[in-house]
């Protein structure tokens, strides 16, 4: 969570990051100053200190769990490099229903067109547009500004069977080794 | 105010009645099974084409491995996300269909505009350019195998100057024979040139790939004895480029030339070391017109039309 905040906050994330002491330095009017110097697209995921709780799939994409009724999903930095830079990202539309493992997207890479699974069944609520003018924004940030969608997960039970943290970065060091 | 009419050949949908339709058999969908397949197309449509070769991606045993051939009539071939404003001259286009144009040399009539499903840049198909797929599962996937399968097929006909290059493309170096290179390598010849050399090799061989969860496409073109080489620049710079800002993925272009085999030979080439690579297969099954009143393969035929030109400006 700090790599995503420190890529994005610049000012307010170096505030942010101080112990309580250099917080209370921060006036209100200086916050307010900073947190506007951000552009408005980049407090998506990393506005506020609220932690993303991040799954994983086998097939390399990630969902934050922290809030279901809006979840983010997007591929992992472990994809992101094995994709190399990505020239397009195709991006699912707002409304559809979708069914866990459903591709819901694509990104093209070094003139691969490779399909993007839903993590979990549920509907699109939003999608990244940030990706549609800059898709070299899921290699800057994969796991943070490069977010593709949010989904609202229909059946929060689908959450369980995925990975964490701990258990993703296993499976990555075992598909490397092979 | 001009109206552009689209010179390309549409896809018809069928008028047969539903049941008179054939569908295709039970051994062919059974034959979707076996651990290794080779087709090859009897057909030049290009919708029916890359439809079939898009059913075989979907419906094929996951652990299975495939090879198709095909070869299209005239046909200007867009990558999944490029912009037909970008990379095609849609003036030409338009205009070959109806003779209007006094072009020297002469243009080729109808030229179908297809958009296929997977990356990379558009190309231009016709009788003397082979296309070849291999699908296989995702965990033996690499960007490189199957090009250097083609590559060891063409240096069995004797092309000894064709190589993968590091676009996963094959190209005919165009230097004398200098170097002292393991023939075994497919990314190296005796003739190759400096990167920084005056004399660029020519490209005879595309690739493109689809990544599904399970199951990975690649395929690529074969330029072999195209008649049309010095016209295809035409059809492939579109005069609009340099007065638009659009979204899509640029074409990276390159200097072609035709190796100058025929067509049989090649994809004979091609079948052998492809059972080669992968043991003993049946012949190769013929596929056709008579796919495409399978229901998937009708469906993703219409989906190949690029439909996002103007009708008017």
């Amino acid at each position: 969570m700090s790599a995503a905040i420190a890529g994005s906050g610049g000012a307010l994330a170096k505030v942010l990051q101080r112990p309580a002491q250099g917080l209370a330095r921060c006036s209100h009017q200086q916050y307010l100053r900073l947190r506007a110097q951000r552009p408005a697209h980049a407090r998506g995921l990393t506005a506020g200190t609220r932690a993303l709780q991040k799954k994983y799939t086998e097939d390399h994409e990630w969902i934050d769990t922290s809030n279901p009724e809006s979840a983010a999903i997007g591929i992992s930095s472990y994809a992101a490099k094995a994709l190399g830079d990505v020239v397009y990202v195709e991006l699912p539309t707002i409304g559809t229903s979708v069914s866990k493992g459903d591709a819901i997207g694509a990104v093209e890479s070094v003139k691969s067109a490779s399909d993007i699974m839903t993590p979990v069944s549920g509907e699109i609520l939003e999608v990244n547009s940030v990706l549609e003018d800059t898709p070299g924004t899921i290699n800057k940030s994969p796991e943070g500004e490069g977010w593709l969608a949010r989904i609202k997960v229909e059946n929060v039970s689908e959450l369980e069977g995925l990975m964490d943290e701990g258990a993703y970065k296993a499976f990555t060091e075992e598909v490397a080794e092979k | 105010m001009i109206v552009w009419k689209r010179a390309c050949r549409s896809a018809r949908p069928s008028t047969r009645p539903l049941s008179s339709r054939r569908c295709l058999s039970q051994r062919t969908l059974d034959g979707l099974e076996r651990p290794v397949q080779s087709y090859i197309s009897t057909s030049r449509d290009p919708y029916l084409n890359l439809s079939i070769e898009h059913f075989l991606l979907q419906k094929s045993a996951p652990e299975s491995t495939i090879l198709f051939l095909y070869i299209n009539r005239p046909s200007i071939i867009l990558g999944r996300n490029q912009n037909p404003w970008l990379e095609v001259n849609l003036a030409l286009l338009n205009a070959s269909g109806h003779d209007e144009l006094e072009t020297e040399p002469p243009g080729l009539g109808i030229v179908d505009l297809v958009r296929r499903r997977s990356g990379g840049g558009t190309v231009f198909h016709d009788e003397g350019n082979v296309n070849w797929t291999v699908i296989c599962p995702s965990k033996d996937f690499t960007r490189d195998k199957h090009a250097e399968m083609v590559v060891r097929a063409l240096r069995t006909c004797s092309v000894d100057r064709a190589r993968v290059n590091v676009r996963h493309d094959i190209v005919l170096d165009q230097g004398e024979h200098a170097l002292c290179t393991d023939p075994e390598d497919t990314h190296s010849t005796p003739y190759q040139l400096a990167e920084a050399d005056a004399i660029r090799p020519l490209k005879v061989s595309g690739s493109a790939y689809k990544l599904t969860r399970q199951r990975a496409l690649h395929h690529g073109t074969c330029l072999l004895s195209s008649p049309n080489l010095n016209i295809i620049p035409d059809y492939l710079h579109s005069p609009a480029k340099p007065y638009m800002t659009a979204r899509g993925v640029e074409s990276v272009s390159s200097p072609v030339g035709n190796i100058l085999l025929t067509n049989e030979r090649f994809i004979a080439a091609v079948q052998e070391q492809f059972a080669k690579l992968y043991g003993a297969v049946d012949d190769a099954k013929d596929v056709g017109d008579e796919w495409r009143e399978h229901s998937p393969v009708c469906k993703g035929y219409d989906e190949l039309k690029v439909t996002d030109l103007p009708t008017t400006i």
